[in-house]
């Protein structure tokens, strides 16, 4: 299985987070993203996530006018998308933490 | 802060909104996310990051993703699908009433709506084609060449269809004619104003003023329908010419 493929769903929780900390427009996504070590997708990919995140009313976007000029599309999370990125952190503690315990396993023996 | 975007970029958004476009989406859809990939590109690029490190290896896969996260636009598709019918239609009135009085058969008006529906999917078919594949100019060139090449046979097969097989024609006596033609007028003049181009009205005129003007002159028939032809290709052909230089220009 490659990286991006187990990616998949826990890209979304991460964006989830990110907008969670503050409202953000997509290039600062895609670079905070990049920081954090999620290198091996490109960068375009976080727009259509956004796109079904706005359908399914997990985040909402207004547009802004930036100091340098043209007018920006930032993203904050709905109450939905804050629910959802609970549930994610939720689902991923419990996945990391089972598959510590397999991997740990796995290494002691 | 207008940096250039390198032409790579200024291809592939070309190509995407060709792409969305043709692919029926929500214009204001199309123009939210061309803004802002475009955006994202410029800053991408001023770090020196390629457009592939944005869209991936293949531009192909990456468009289907973002028109499947977006909406048709149904209202806009049935209004430009009725308007384009309707639009020939009213040409077809119009060239004809000035030839005598009108008359519609089954067939031809069937007919009419059958090849034009089909045009215009084949239409944005042929542009999503070539939005997603950038086939050389010359496989594009083809293309254009094919689709007008079936959209002539499809016309003169009806014409000769419609010639051999019998079928429920509607006829109108002179003032009938005349009403007819005003009201097709008037329609063409509401579109004209609607989508704020004359493009119609100028096409229209090209087809239909020759044919009147000549039948003034004591030219033989022969003469007057090829003069006639010649005036209105050549007129339609100079019109666009003119056009697609302005658009360049601006």
């Amino acid at each position: 299985m490659s990286t991006t493929q187990m990616l998949k769903g826990i890209i979304d929780g991460c964006i989830l987070a990110i907008i969670h900390e503050k409202e953000i427009y997509g290039y600062e996504l895609a670079e905070k993203l990049e920081q954090y070590g999620f290198d091996s997708f490109s960068e375009g990919t976080i727009y259509p996530l956004l796109m079904r995140m706005q359908k399914e009313e997990l985040v909402t976007s207004t547009l802004k006018k930036s100091t340098a000029g043209p007018k920006r599309k930032y993203y904050s999370l709905t109450s939905k998308g804050e629910q959802e990125l609970r549930q994610f952190i939720k689902r991923w503690k419990l996945l990391q933490s089972s598959v510590n315990s397999v991997l740990k396993g796995e290494e002691n023996e | 802060m207008s940096r250039e975007l390198s032409k790579e970029s200024m291809g592939f958004l070309h190509q995407l909104k060709l792409y969305l476009m043709s692919d029926g989406k929500n214009e204001h859809e199309i123009e939210g996310i061309i803004e802002e990939l475009s955006d994202h590109l410029q800053m991408a690029e001023s770090q020196g990051k390629s457009v592939h490190h944005i869209i991936g290896q293949s531009p192909k896969e990456y468009m289907a993703q973002i028109a499947a996260e977006m909406n048709y636009d149904k209202k806009a598709w049935i209004k430009f699908i009725v308007t384009i019918i309707f639009g020939v239609f009213s040409y077809t009135i119009l060239s004809r009433s000035v030839e005598g009085n009108l008359s519609f058969s089954l067939i031809n008006a069937a007919g009419l709506t059958a090849i034009v529906a089909f045009l215009i999917w084949a239409v944005f078919f042929m542009f999503k084609y070539i939005a997603a594949n950038n086939p050389s100019k010359a496989k594009e060139y083809l293309l254009f060449f094919l689709f007008s090449l079936v959209s002539f046979a499809l016309f003169i097969a009806l014409i000769l269809i419609d010639q051999r097989v019998e079928s429920p024609t509607i006829s109108f006596n002179g003032p009938g004619t005349i009403i007819i033609s005003i009201i097709t007028f008037a329609f063409l003049l509401w579109i004209s104003i609607w989508s704020k181009t004359w493009t119609v009205l100028i096409f229209l005129s090209f087809l239909i003023v020759p044919d009147i003007v000549l039948k003034q002159t004591s030219m033989d028939i022969n003469t007057q329908i090829s003069l006639s032809t010649t005036i209105t290709l050549g007129g339609i052909a100079v019109y666009l010419f003119v056009v697609n230089k302005k658009n360049k220009a601006t």
